[in-house]
């Protein structure tokens, strides 16, 4: 699971509407997937980052150096994008947990995978 | 002139011609044979239209061997059967009102077309029979040593009713040598295709698989059969060529059908034709959204997970106007493909970033296997943030759900995740599998081919046919038009009513029949080797593997757009019908 994956994920569990968000990450084991840099992509990418689930989930996985936000004229400071393009689209997690910071529910990682379905009961109107 | 009576219509060259043979044929008698009179009576008609059939194939499984045994082993069999009533013969000779019947190895019951597997006759099969199977056998014509005979004498004029052999009763080979006299034998597709063959004197029919379980087979009561007259008593299908028709005379023709008797119950791949099969106890239609639920995870998720790699392996080719639509999007655009299956579609537009959702772990692992991003989680409740794509795609889930209100939130659930402007594309299987007169690839892998001339063939184009605009019905004087949500689940569309709410199970290459159904798989268990793999899972195979019944609600045209309109917050931008399929591009407001 990426960075950029995790950033767009929110708990759906029952009743916790936006206050899913973000899913608090917890890794186990990551890997870095070297992914061909196409600056013009990763421009695109960076106004729909929430950026403090971003910086929360760096943190986590001990990522230094993420800006702390986006820079003015970001879309062509190659330097900037190149460090994003690491964050968002080069690091992977392939064991781990995401938990909702409401509810505390925990959906695993496993071989890359975020399960999040939800048991019969739990989903019960 | 009466309807559903045979006719024969004449052309002739002049006006003047017809007009001579009018006058000199109308009213006359002409004595038969038997020394019936016959009048013949004659009509002008405005036109006469008769349909080409083309090129027919046989039905799949069927195969006629020519000159399979000699003239004197013909006399030799023909000699053997003894057909005078006699008390003490064992192999209970009957007669019926049409023809002559006698049973070997175990006999053969009409009251339910069944055989007592546990009461074989005494005495087997004749013994000039083992010399011929064993021939058989070794030149590969038969695969089984059947051990049940039955020899029928048919007199010009004696038929049999169309019927499948039982399922249950029999074995999947079934093989029937002509003696006598050739026969012209009808074999029927329940869609309704009829295929009439020839079956020259000396010749073994072979049914395995789709002809044996599937197509009726049977014989005209008639005493003239209509055949090709430029190949005569040769072995063929009879096309409805009619510069080449000729009337043939029947003569007495006997045949031995060998089978072999089922000591297990039939696990064939024609489910709704099955006696075994049909004896289990049928699935409900929902009533609450609780059954429903669980009917999905039993006849969906269940399903998919066992059947993932070989379902997998089935779904590699893009569908054009899904890639044109993944294509179109503007690069860097966030698209999620819900209920993404084996990823098709994940790597289409490298310039996207895409997330897959599906319910299947084991289809999940298949995307995670090809490097794409996707994740386990129910298509109700996507774990994907409100309003944060640009597009998503939706290609043949929401017809897996097994009420309208569980569709019309897995659309909600696709609308939520777009951004005001954003575009969701969804196809669903259509219960029209045949439109605007074409049949789709799915109806069309039967292997009947529509011949080269198609009735249709100043129909519509194949373009025109794909694309169809709508008019944009967000627009309120349109309305009125757009058939509701309600309409659907009271009329169906001209489908069988499940009135009494058992789901049917479908037989795979034919038309729908109801808007609910359970599809058979056929799991194969090493999928890519050797053999070629159809779409909807092998049929007619000689082995074989488990079925899963998979549940769908297959969509009537306008079906989807109507549930899509009690969405408050979206457009319809396109709704067309693409192979099978209904299909809707819908816009977020």
């Amino acid at each position: 699971m990426k960075l950029l994956t995790h950033n767009l994920l929110s708990s759906h569990v029952r009743g916790v509407g936006p206050r899913g968000f973000p899913l608090r990450l917890q890794a186990t084991e990551v890997r870095i997937s070297p992914v061909e840099f196409n600056p013009d992509f990763v421009a695109r990418m960076i106004p729909k980052v929430e950026w403090a689930a971003l910086l929360e989930a760096a943190d986590t996985l001990h990522l230094v150096e993420v800006p702390k936000e986006p820079i003015q004229g970001y879309e062509h400071d190659e330097r900037f994008l190149r460090k994003m393009h690491h964050v968002l689209l080069e690091v992977d997690v392939l064991e781990g947990t995401l938990q909702c910071p409401e509810s505390g529910r925990l959906f695993p990682i496993s071989r890359g995978i975020p399960n999040m379905l939800l048991s019969d009961e739990e989903t019960e109107t | 002139m009466p309807p559903n009576k045979p006719y024969s219509f004449v052309r002739y060259k002049t006006v003047e011609e017809s007009k001579k043979a009018y006058d000199t044929l109308n009213g006359k008698v002409i004595v038969d044979d038997l020394g019936q009179q016959i009048i013949l009576y004659l009509n002008f008609v405005e036109k006469a239209q008769w349909k080409e059939l083309g090129l027919q194939a046989l039905p799949p499984g069927l195969m006629v061997i020519e000159d399979i045994i000699s003239s004197e082993d013909e006399k030799m069999l023909l000699e053997s059967v003894n057909w005078t009533e006699d008390t003490d013969n064992q192999n209970f000779q009957k007669s019926l009102k049409h023809r002559r019947v006698k049973h070997f190895g175990y006999e053969f019951h009409y009251e339910n077309n069944h055989v007592d597997k546990d009461k074989p006759l005494p005495g087997g099969l004749p013994d000039i029979c083992d010399s011929i199977l064993e021939k058989w056998l070794k030149e590969g014509f038969i695969k089984h040593k059947p051990d049940q005979l039955t020899v029928n004498q048919y007199e010009p004029g004696h038929g049999i009713p169309a019927h499948v052999d039982t399922h249950s009763a029999f074995e999947d080979e079934i093989v029937s040598l002509s003696l006598g006299s050739e026969i012209v034998m009808d074999f029927k597709h329940p869609d309704g295709v009829t295929v009439p063959i020839m079956l020259p004197c000396r010749s073994l029919l072979v049914m395995t698989g789709e002809s044996r379980y599937l197509w009726t087979h049977g014989i005209t009561p008639r005493k003239f059969d209509t055949i090709q007259a430029s190949r005569g008593p040769k072995s063929g299908i009879i096309t409805g060529d009619v510069e080449d028709l000729t009337l043939s005379k029947r003569g007495i023709r006997t045949s031995f059908t060998f089978r072999k008797v089922r000591q297990t119950p039939c696990n064939c791949s024609y489910p709704l034709v099955c006696d075994s099969q049909m004896k289990e106890t049928p699935t409900s239609f929902p009533e609450s959204d609780k059954e429903a639920s669980q009917l999905e995870q039993e006849y969906v998720h269940q399903v998919y997970e066992e059947i993932a790699r070989h379902f997998s392996s089935t779904r590699h080719t893009p569908w054009p106007h899904i890639v044109e639509f993944l294509k179109a999007l503007p690069s860097g655009s966030l698209v999620a493909d819900i209920g993404c299956g084996n990823g098709k579609y994940l790597g289409i537009n490298k310039e996207l970033y895409m997330i897959g959702c599906d319910h299947s772990q084991n289809l999940v692992d298949i995307c995670r296997e090809k490097h794409y991003q996707a994740l386990v989680c129910d298509a109700l409740a996507v774990p994907i943030r409100s309003g944060s794509c640009d597009a998503c795609i939706s290609i043949a889930v929401i017809h897996h759900f097994a009420t309208a209100e569980r569709r019309v939130a897995a659309l909600q659930e696709l609308v939520r995740l777009l951004r005001p402007g954003g575009k969701a594309l969804i196809y669903v299987w259509a219960m029209e599998q045949e439109y605007n007169k074409k049949k789709s690839k799915y109806l069309r892998e039967n292997r009947i081919s529509q011949g080269k001339k198609e009735e249709i063939s100043n129909d519509t184009s194949v373009q025109e046919l794909l694309v169809k605009q709508m008019p944009d019905v967000g627009n309120q004087d349109s309305a009125p038009s757009v058939p509701s949500i309600n309409d659907f689940q009271d009329r169906g569309c001209n489908s069988r009513k499940v009135t009494n709410s058992k789901l049917p199970i479908h037989t795979n290459r034919t038309s729908f029949h109801s808007q609910d159904l359970l599809v058979p798989w056929h799991l194969k268990e090493n999928p890519g080797k050797g053999k070629s793999i159809e779409p909807f899972g092998p049929l007619g195979s000689h082995d074989p593997g488990p079925v899963f019944h998979r549940y769908y609600h297959v969509f009537c045209e306008g079906e989807m757009e109507a549930a899509c309109q009690t969405l408050s917050n979206i457009s319809i931008l396109q709704s067309y019908y693409d192979q099978g399929n209904w299909c809707v591009i819908l816009q977020k407001v």
